[in-house]
């Protein structure tokens, strides 16, 4: 059994008057795969968005709660955020490189955390991040292009390499695939499980295909709950809650 | 007698659509059959139908009544023993006679012109009365024509809309060829005056002082008088005060245009911007009639004093008063602009890059504002023809003398300043110092536009970026 690094407690997010999430409480496990599924609202981004503070963006947005990661409350008011999110990087729904080229999209979070001094240290920065994210091959000749300029598929890989770049611990992912097409969603996956060995990642997904194929864990929110969390085999095979099994065999969501 | 044509047609025009509209109804219950429109396109067939072809007709009747009423009273009059010797005293002769016809005219009175007056007399009235009975066929023709087809059931519809689809097409061609109109007339007046004044000495010259070239007869200059025009319509003074004027004014204009719009965009809660855009954009509706004359009378003088406290000679008109009162004219399209174009920058950029850790400030320097920059360019562009344009600040407190130079503190002139000097009080229409302000408005109208086509072209170049 693996380490578990982020756990929240009784967490409550609240939307002005309107609660999205009731009393979540949840582990994540050092270099794992978790998969969050439940139908469209049910509070899956929210919670993820808590874990890198994104929720901070939004005026009406409270959190109660701890989450805990390596046994430190993150959302403590007085958490610096920019070296929160430096360990939590986030990968969105749709693909959104800068339009700057290729180069400058990946050397924009280690410059702006100081990293990379030098220029060939930021060029290293660069092919690493791009290596790992399955992009390097295909972009190498041409790093000075605009970001926009590639595909759906490449971009979004674009945009892992973008979050990796600042050398995160966690990644997290918000539907990266609902983008895409099918060819560009094995990428992302396979890629998912080779970056496992090094981060550990949460991703919210609509396709319970992807949820087995790529996960460890898995959790089944749903109208703001937490209804089951467990192994991805047992949630799909043998789930202990009925509102799990409906959800999972299609019968509702 | 027009506007009571115009009354009646439209009276006519709105009947007839209650009209076809109960006609086409009644029709499709007594006959059962379906319509092949509703009943309410009929009655608008029968308007278009009614008042169109009349309301043309009267147009383009309106059009060459007095043309030919004029030429054949001319040509009576001439018959009758009128001398006249050109173009000129035929006029005369004509607007006497119109003159005793409408009881206005107190000289005496030659058997000519009383025989021309009845004759005028008379031709007004056969020209009127041929008028409302051809109008009136016009309309029963058309109507009965109308009828006809709404009987037959026809495609009321598409017919309409045909007719609409016209109508509109209209509207365009008007506003395209008074643009064209405007354009010839600039262009043909600058012509006149690159005839006496060569283009090379007008652009490259560094000296403006028109008034020098109050010659009565362009084509009788003498060599002495020519020298001395040739040097007095220099473009370079105005040129550089235009352009001056309008550095002062984006150097007050842009950044706290921008800075403003960013905070509108960025920070500011919905509440405070509720609040407080609409007290930036009264800035813009502020008549520039009243910036001037706060610019003449409190900036400029308080700008001389504080100077003399500071033991610097400024002249009570000067460049720095006009360009910052410009500047804060300007400042409304700035922000406004700049506003709308960093909230069209998608959400999702500055989620990616919060998400790495960046602050809201480094968001905006190096996501935000990168992406909305061709936008931003436009609107300083837009801004900027906005300041070359402005005259009555100008008028007001730079002065009017045609200074060259770059010191804030002198007064200097503009372009459009220029025009409005030239052209007020009485004009010789031949003089090379009139037709110099349609040189000038070429010059302003081609700056302009050279701007605006850049503008737009970097507001289109934003636009592709995201979609």
């Amino acid at each position: 059994m693996s380490n578990v690094k982020i756990k929240s407690k009784n967490l409550n997010v609240y939307y002005g008057d309107k609660q999205a999430l009731f009393d979540v409480n949840l582990d994540l496990n050092e270099k794992e795969v978790t998969a969050l599924i439940g139908p469209s609202g049910c509070g899956k981004s929210t919670f993820i968005r808590c874990i890198n503070r994104m929720n901070d963006v939004i005026d009406i947005c409270k959190v109660t709660g701890n989450i805990e990661m390596d046994g430190i409350n993150i959302n403590d008011k007085d958490l610096d955020v920019v070296s929160l999110r430096e360990r939590v990087g986030m990968v969105f729904q749709k693909p959104n490189p800068f339009p700057k080229s290729i180069y400058d999209n990946i050397s924009y979070g280690p410059k702006i955390h100081g990293k990379g001094e030098t220029k060939s240290e930021l060029d290293q920065i660069v092919e690493n991040s791009l290596k790992k994210s399955a992009l390097w091959e295909e972009v190498k000749d041409r790093l000075d292009e605009p970001g926009t300029s590639l595909s759906g598929g490449q971009q979004q890989r674009l945009c892992i390499a973008r979050a990796i770049s600042v050398n995160p611990e966690v990644i997290l992912m918000d539907e990266p695939c609902s983008a895409l097409d099918p060819i560009a969603t094995a990428k992302i996956e396979e890629l998912i499980d080779e970056l496992k060995k090094t981060y550990t990642i949460v991703i919210v997904t609509h396709s319970m295909a992807q949820a087995v194929r790529v996960s460890q864990k898995t959790g089944f929110f749903h109208l703001g709950k937490l209804i089951e969390v467990g192994k991805t085999e047992k949630i799909f095979k043998n789930p202990d809650n009925k509102m799990t099994q409906d959800y999972i065999t299609g019968r509702f969501g | 007698m027009n506007i009571v044509l115009i009354f009646l047609i439209t009276i006519f025009s709105v009947s007839l659509f209650f009209y076809g509209k109960s006609k086409t109804k009644t029709i499709s219950i007594k006959d059962n059959i379906k319509l092949n429109a509703l009943p309410k396109f009929y009655g608008y067939y029968l308007v278009l139908w009614c008042s169109i072809p009349a309301l043309v007709f009267l147009l383009i009747w309106s059009l060459f009544e007095p043309v030919i009423i004029k030429s054949i009273i001319i040509e009576t009059a001439a018959n009758q023993g009128a001398i006249f010797s050109d173009k000129n005293e035929a006029n005369l002769i004509y607007e006497k006679i119109k003159a005793i016809h409408l009881g206005t005219y107190f000289g005496d009175i030659d058997s000519i012109l009383k025989e021309s007056a009845l004759a005028y007399a008379k031709f007004i009235n056969l020209f009127t009365n041929s008028k409302v009975v051809l109008i009136f066929g016009i309309i029963i023709a058309s109507v009965i024509y109308s009828l006809k087809k709404i009987k037959n059931n026809n495609k009321a519809r598409d017919d309409v809309e045909v007719i609409l689809k016209g109508l509109l097409f209209v509207s365009s061609l008007i506003a395209i060829l008074t643009t064209l109109g405007i354009i010839f007339s600039l262009l043909f007046e600058s012509i006149k005056f690159f005839s006496v004044i060569n283009i090379f000495d007008y652009l490259f010259g560094t000296n403006w002082s028109p008034q020098r070239a109050f010659v009565r007869d362009a084509s009788s200059i003498t060599a002495a008088e020519f020298e001395e025009l040739k040097d007095a319509f220099g473009f370079i003074p105005l040129i550089a005060g235009t352009s001056f004027i309008a550095f002062i004014a984006m150097l007050v204009a842009v950044p706290i245009g921008l800075f403003s719009g960013i905070y509108m965009a960025e920070y500011a809660s919905i509440k405070v911007r509720r609040i407080s855009k609409p007290i930036i954009e009264i800035l813009a509706g502020i008549p520039t009639v009243v910036y001037g004359f706060f610019a003449a009378l409190t900036v400029g003088p308080f700008f001389r004093q504080v100077g003399e406290n500071l033991g610097l000679t400024v002249s009570s008109e000067s460049a720095l008063a006009a360009g910052l009162i410009m500047g804060i004219m300007i400042i409304p399209y700035v922000s406004s602009l700049s506003d709308d174009v960093i909230n069209s920058v998608p959400q999702s950029l500055r989620d990616g890059s919060y998400a790495v850790g960046a602050t809201k400030s480094e968001t905006i320097k190096q996501v935000v504002i990168p992406a909305a920059l061709p936008g931003i360019i436009g609107s300083v562009l837009l801004a900027v023809s906005r300041a070359i344009g402005e005259t009555m600040i100008v008028v007001m407190a730079a002065g009017l003398a045609a200074n060259l130079t770059i010191n804030p503190l002198e007064s200097t002139t503009t372009i459009t300043t220029q025009i409005v000097m030239i052209l007020v009080g009485d004009q010789e229409f031949d003089s090379p110092k009139t037709q110099s302000a349609f040189a000038l408005g070429l010059t302003l109208f081609i700056a302009t536009l050279i701007l605006n086509y850049i503008a737009q072209r970097a507001v289109k170049k934003y636009r592709e970026k995201y979609d």
